[in-house]
């Protein structure tokens, strides 16, 4: 008996560590909604500690392209990323006309992109460590290796 | 004894008002760089709000096209016979209020040093579209310093608008659009 309330005190210990570890770097959240009847609905909650460690397994010779893209901006977005989650709450970006309306605001350290327009509504929050960390990543992905 | 006993309290009490007034201080300086764009026709609105902070850890990091260790080269404001560098040395020295004037049938141009600013209005008599730029001088100093013949330092010039009130830079008002690029302290671009 008490062999197993110890195998279930470590099985939740672990449970719980790694759940905080998961959920350190917050979370990726994307919803799409299209307005159209029937229209898809992407809801998609995923823990950013996920990214790198998924971005592992992709081979390198995928990542080439991007990598290769990304280099010349890494010391613009490594300065950029920090200054960003030292920076207050509130909007960056505003374009709105009749037809459409985006909003990027930066909310508790993640990125955050709206989009509505008459075909869909689109929402996508990133945590800034996350989106640098996975960054980095892609622009060190060799093709070689 | 009794004198230290109540001098501890005081002291307490006056370091933690004076950290929370320079944390309120502190909490309250962000600047901003606010950028408006509105076009009564089209109702169509942009607005970029980026805390100056931001701005000056992000330009020096930038080197592409003209702008390299957070400068930025001016060569084609002089192909069309305007050389902005050599008017803001001239300005430099110039006795405030003294203006350039320009007047011709296309745009009236004027440029002043009015209030420790510089002042630029252009009117543009076929698009009968106004332009208003206003630049603090310790700004316009900033653009100019560190630079060679053809280079704005921007970085510079980004620093030296942390130290200044709240200001609008640059009006535009036309027809089709008015922009309007200011600085203050709010994280919204409200007036």
């Amino acid at each position: 008996m008490i062999f197993l309330a110890k195998l279930g005190i470590g099985a939740l210990g672990t449970a719980l560590v790694g759940a905080a570890a998961l959920s350190s770097e917050g979370f990726i959240y994307v919803n799409v909604l299209e307005h159209q009847p029937g229209g898809t609905h992407i809801n998609v909650l995923v823990p950013a500690a996920l990214v790198p460690a998924t971005l592992r397994f992709v081979p390198n010779h995928h990542l080439a392209k991007a990598s290769q893209q990304l280099r010349p901006y890494l010391p613009a977005i490594d300065a950029a990323i920090p200054a960003l989650n030292d920076s207050p709450d509130g909007v960056l970006v505003e374009v709105a006309d009749p037809g459409e309306h985006v909003l990027i605001t930066k909310r508790d350290g993640s990125i955050v992109v709206d989009v509505n327009d008459a075909g869909e509504t689109v929402h996508v929050s990133v945590p800034l460590r996350a989106a640098q960390s996975a960054i980095h990543q892609i622009a060190e992905a060799n093709p070689a290796d | 004894m009794k004198p230290t006993k109540t001098f501890l309290p005081t002291l307490a009490v006056s370091s933690t008002l004076l950290l929370a007034v320079t944390l309120a201080f502190a909490a309250s300086t962000t600047r901003y760089l606010h950028v408006r764009v509105t076009n009564p026709t089209t109702h169509e609105l942009v607005r970029v709000n980026v805390p100056l902070a931001l701005a000056e850890k992000i330009i020096p990091a930038i080197n592409h096209g003209e702008l390299r260790d957070g400068k930025i080269r001016i060569g084609n404001f002089s192909a069309d016979n305007v050389n902005l560098r050599a008017i803001l040395d001239a300005l430099k020295t110039a006795p405030e209020g003294e203006f350039v004037t320009v007047q011709d049938t296309g745009d009236d141009v004027r440029v002043a040093k009015e209030h420790g600013q510089m002042v630029v209005h252009v009117i543009d008599k076929n698009s009968h579209e106004n332009v208003d730029v206003t630049v603090p001088w310790d700004v316009v100093q900033a653009l100019v310093s560190d630079t060679t013949e053809n280079q704005l330092n921007v970085e510079a010039a980004i620093k030296a608008l942390e130290n200044v009130g709240d200001t609008t830079l640059v009006r535009v008002s036309g027809h089709d659009e008015n922009v309007r690029v200011w600085v203050d302290s709010r994280n919204t671009d409200s007036e």
